[in-house]
């Protein structure tokens, strides 16, 4: 006993290291943990607040370019009134029973486009509403799904992340794809089940597909920059651009489906096949 | 007492610079300079060797905690803090440096301390982004972040320390 406490007292210095660094790892591994996605708690209101003071003050420098960003999304959203006012003064409005989203604002107050996988802080939490797994949209486009909430901040996991995949459709003929980060570029994604009988476009748009309650139906996703014909002619893939500029995001929505509850034990009771 | 405070200073200061103002720098994604090593650099040479340990590890937490890459940064200061000692007696070789309390410029001299940043960044980046480069196997990209990253590191750090430099500059003017 006498002996290992002296060993201890020797070799206190490679000791202390020895178990730091296993520490060290041991949280690495944890915080990577693919199912459990135990991220630390970074959403946490301290760290929050932290952020939200420097981009307060650095907004004071980008009061133009976030003006110039109201400005054009004030213009789509006149746009877009002008198109609902039309279709309502038309007898048949089918999508009136279904306006079962809701829009929270929120301000992003920190970002990252260069990691492995990227997150995006903002500065709404529980107590305005928000909620797990709902979607978030920019004006340009979508952003990504909120993955975890503090009182008044929350976490969102964006497109830019390993595990991100989102259904989406081409809009040109309706086919069904999903759609991944490419990883290294914050402006390109990649699709990698587009069946061979299928031509696309440079430029042809992919939106969102009905097929997810996390995203409303046909929310502007990218562009098809080039197609990637698969030399063994099975599936081919395609590079998508981002409508959403990552490096540059100011002002985001989340929106919340208010049947989400009812939809979840839907789902849950669903036999298994 | 006056230097606790000041290296608590330091450390809250170069915290909030590093998280608020140098995460932003994003120059074709490779760039990532870290400015936070300046603590665990400029702690007195007399500190025992636990203690740089653990203020190591801590210091690399916060930032962790601040980048939600929790264990990564703290590991690689660790191993920092781990190899301060003997990195000043490499690059001090036979030099004795009785009355210096704390790495500086002036008394080390420019030479000592770009060897003595460029040592310890080295050692910071490689583990930092051979850690990330283990957990999403980019070996590749991990490289190209080091050879891009410790130049910018150094330079940073190198102004900063300089910037801050006390009196011993300034009594050559009078």
């Amino acid at each position: 006993m006498y002996n290992l406490l002296r060993f201890i007292h020797k070799h206190h210095f490679v000791i202390l290291f020895l178990v730091l660094e296993v520490l060290c790892v041991l949280m690495m591994t944890w915080t990577m943990d693919f199912h459990h996605q135990k991220r630390v708690n970074v959403t946490n209101d301290v760290v929050g607040r932290v952020y939200e003071t420097g981009s307060n003050i650095g907004d004071y420098f980008r009061l133009r370019k976030i003006n110039e960003q109201l400005a054009a999304e004030n213009a789509l959203l006149r746009q877009q009134v002008a198109v609902v006012t039309d279709t309502a003064q038309c007898q048949y409005d089918y999508r009136n029973a279904d306006t079962v989203y809701e829009f929270i604002p929120a301000r992003v107050v920190n970002s990252t486009v260069n990691r492995p996988n990227n997150y995006i802080l903002i500065n709404k939490g529980s107590h305005d509403g928000v909620e797990k797994d709902m979607g978030v949209v920019s004006p340009d486009g979508i952003v990504g799904i909120v993955s975890e909430v503090s009182p008044h901040y929350a976490s969102v996991m964006s497109l830019l992340h390993s595990f991100s995949t989102i259904s989406v459709r081409f809009k040109s003929n309706g086919q069904l794809a999903n759609l991944r980060w490419e990883t290294s570029n914050y402006r390109y994604g990649i699709i990698d089940d587009i069946p061979t009988h299928l031509t696309l476009n440079e430029g042809d748009t992919i939106v969102t597909s009905s097929y997810s309650y996390i995203f409303p139906e046909n929310l502007m996703v990218g562009t098809v920059m080039e197609l990637i014909v698969s030399p063994s002619g099975t599936l081919n893939k395609a590079k998508i651009r981002y409508a959403t500029d990552f490096s540059s995001l100011k002002y985001v929505y989340m929106i919340r489906h208010t049947d989400k509850a009812e939809l979840d034990t839907l789902i849950k009771h669903q036999p298994k096949l | 007492m006056n230097r606790f405070v000041m290296q608590i200073i330091r450390f809250f200061a170069l915290l909030l610079a590093q998280v608020l103002v140098i995460n932003y720098i994003r120059l074709g994604g490779y760039v990532h300079p870290y400015i936070y090593l300046i603590f665990v650099m400029l702690l007195p040479i007399s500190t025992p060797n636990w203690l740089l340990l653990l203020l190591g590890f801590g210091s690399g937490l916060a930032i962790d905690l601040f980048m939600g890459t929790l264990g990564m940064h703290a590991g690689a200061t660790t191993l920092m803090a781990f190899c301060r000692p003997g990195i000043i007696r490499l690059v001090s070789g036979g030099m004795k440096f009785e009355n210096a309390k704390e790495p500086n410029i002036e008394q080390m001299g420019f030479p000592w301390f770009f060897r003595y940043t460029l040592c310890m960044v080295m050692v910071h980046n490689f583990t930092l982004f051979m850690l990330e480069g283990f957990t999403f196997k980019l070996i590749g990209q991990a490289l190209l972040r080091i050879l891009l990253s410790v130049p910018s590191s150094m330079f940073l750090i190198l102004l900063i320390v300089y910037l801050f430099s006390p009196t011993k500059k300034k009594a050559k003017f009078q």
